[in-house]
């Protein structure tokens, strides 16, 4: 009978385990956190770089600087208890504006709104730009799906986006590559559920531009 | 056998005759998911081979140290060690690629191969080498999801790296970017591989 | 909690058109290789199902209730993988003690199942899209069910194929990955099915 065997069996396992585990989840930890600040400039870019997309102005990807600064010189936050009727002061809470308001390419104003609705896995986040009367879209960016990959996660392929901008509702959805008219939609072939998700969000939220922006113009 | 040619053994076997992913079909599930872009398929190998390479190292590195009533739970924290860095780092650095990604990169977690290359050979094998049969498997593994993700990009929406390839006058073979496109695709690329194969040993046989 | 998922509408989704398996590519090591024979492929299809709908919760719980508020997030995948093996460990040990019977129909599975990835991708996709409780528990047992049918389906497809003259380079996994493909574009067409949208 070896004497070491209670230690080798019973104790040195638990010590081991024990060890490692501290030494891989500090290593782990200590990476997350150098990072976690970037993390957080990454999100605040990332949704600024939806409200410049939405709008039609350009801005040169990967470069946070700049698009700080496009950012900055070009978009307006409008809270909510400024302007705006008093529907929109269910948004006042949480700190988020209740809208953008945009300096577009000529000079005009325009604005952007973000707005959301159930797609077929989970919520669909969007900004959308609109035009000073708010009839027509400057353009859409998601900020957040879960829909299928390769299928319904494919409206945030640019062709996708792009093809909102100058478009007016009420909108319709037509096979893919057919759209003509300002109120035709092209679908995603095999993904009619997104789709009609997006349809619905898309006319939708013309009410809730109104709604949002409408009195404080 | 010298050192220098063990360590050249150890690099090309995984890559060929033992590749992984045909020879065994271990561990695709994780990566035929995002096959369906090409820069995506990249990024992910990329992950896979730094976390077999780095955990095939490590625990070859403690591989004495480690009681056997515990292996294996000791490989997987590992692993799901480096997952994690992998994790981390791409949603710092590469945020729109992470979200597409989505759950695939926890998924390294499971893919077979690293595991089975733990126990396989890290475990019984000095640390320079475990290393270099990491990135082996890694990147025996990395080439045939890039190759089917270069068909599956190409076919399916005509374009590679999102630069287009084939003009309007492509129309695109949608099946390819949907699921049953992935599972065709590795289909093909099994025969292919496995019929050239045949032909070298019957030749060798003569 | 989203305002998306009717429960029931969720339950058939993971079943038939985002099944786990067919439109998400997650459980195909032991898919293939067990699918050989269909008593193997009922015995693993059961026990996965007990362990996706179990592990989904559990692991629900421990990330909204434990790592949220600690803000360990980032250490899910180790947490996760964690409770998968510590439950299947328990449960292996518990059928054993209780009936022989159903340990040698199902026990000797369990160890194959705490590296299937589906089982941890089930818990991943809970976080990403947000599910509540009882989100999580009917698409984890969704989910299994999928899985189950789709290995039933390929295990009984595999037996005729016994009788077929296949070309020699597919035969094993090329063969299973074309079939599994068709099934995949099979399951695609079940999309009409549900009533949302």
């Amino acid at each position: 009978m070896k004497r070491e065997s209670l230690f080798m069996t019973r104790i040195y396992p638990v010590f081991f385990m024990v060890v490692v585990t501290v030494v891989f989840i500090s290593v782990v930890s200590g990476i997350y956190l150098s990072t976690k600040e970037r993390v957080l400039l990454n999100e605040s870019i990332f949704q600024k770089m939806a409200i410049l997309y939405a709008a039609g102005i350009d801005f040169p990807e990967g470069k946070p600087q700049e698009i700080q600064g496009i950012y900055e010189e070009k978009v307006m936050e409008v809270e909510a208890s400024a302007g705006g009727d008093s529907q929109s002061g269910a948004e006042a809470g949480d700190g988020e504006p209740a809208y953008y308001e945009v300096e577009l390419s000529a000079g005009e104003t325009g604005y952007v709104v973000f707005t959301s609705g159930a797609g077929l896995w989970g919520e669909i986040v969007a900004a959308f730009g609109f035009s000073r009367d708010l009839s027509t879209l400057t353009g859409i960016e998601f900020v957040e799906q879960n829909e299928t990959p390769g299928l319904g996660a494919r409206i945030t392929e640019t062709w996708f986006k792009e093809q909102f901008r100058g478009k007016q509702g009420p909108f319709v959805l037509v096979e893919e590559g057919t759209a003509d008219d300002a109120n035709e939609l092209d679908a995603i072939t095999g993904a009619t559920r997104t789709s009609n998700a997006v349809l619905k969000i898309a006319n939708e939220v013309f009410e809730v531009a109104e709604e949002k922006i409408g009195g404080g113009r | 056998m010298p050192a220098r040619g063990k360590a050249k053994k150890t690099f090309f076997e995984p890559m060929g005759k033992n590749n992984p992913v045909f020879a065994q079909i271990l561990g695709i599930c994780s990566t035929l998911a995002v096959t369906n872009k090409l820069e995506n398929t990249v990024i992910m190998s990329m992950g896979v081979l730094f976390t077999t390479s780095l955990s095939g190292f490590t625990i070859s590195l403690i591989r004495k140290l480690i009681p056997s009533r515990v292996r294996m739970m000791v490989e997987t924290l590992i692993i799901a060690s480096f997952v994690i860095i992998v994790d981390i780092i791409l949603r710092a650095y590469v945020p729109d690629i992470w979200k597409q990604l989505g759950p695939y990169v926890g998924l390294i977690i499971t893919n077979c191969i690293i595991m089975g290359r733990a126990e396989a050979f890290a475990l019984n094998n000095p640390p320079g080498l475990s290393l270099i049969d990491g990135i082996s498997s890694g990147l025996g593994y990395s080439y045939v999801l890039i190759v089917i993700a270069f068909f599956r990009e190409l076919l399916g929406t005509g374009e590679v790296w999102g630069i287009t390839v084939f003009g309007d006058w492509w129309t695109n073979w949608s099946i390819m970017i949907m699921p049953p496109g992935a599972f065709f695709m590795l289909a093909i690329f099994i025969w292919i591989v496995k019929g050239v194969l045949m032909r070298e040993s019957e030749e060798a046989a003569k | 909690m989203n305002s998306a998922t009717i429960p029931i509408a969720l339950f058939f989704a993971a079943i038939f058109t985002n099944n786990i398996l067919l439109a998400n590519y997650l459980g195909m090591c032991s898919f293939l290789s067990v699918s050989r024979e269909i008593k193997t492929s009922v015995g693993l299809g059961v026990a996965v199902i007990f362990v996706m709908a179990s592990t989904s919760m559990l692991n629900w719980i421990v990330y909204y209730k434990i790592l949220i508020p600690l803000e360990l997030e980032y250490l899910r995948f180790i947490v996760f993988i964690i409770v998968i093996a510590a439950f299947v460990q328990l449960v292996e040990m518990i059928i054993e003690r209780v009936s022989e019977v159903l340990y040698a129909a199902l026990g000797i599975f369990l160890p194959l199942i705490t590296v299937n990835c589906a089982i941890l991708g089930v818990s991943l996709f809970m976080v990403i899209r947000e599910y509540s409780f009882l989100e999580s528990f009917i698409f984890g047992l969704g989910s299994g069910i999928g899985w189950f049918l789709a290995i039933m389906a390929m295990a009984g497809i595999r037996q005729k194929l016994k009788r077929a003259r296949i070309p020699h380079g597919l035969e094993g996994a090329g063969i299973t990955l074309i079939i599994t493909g068709m099934m995949a574009l099979a399951f695609m067409g079940f999309s009409g099915m549900l009533p949302i949208g």
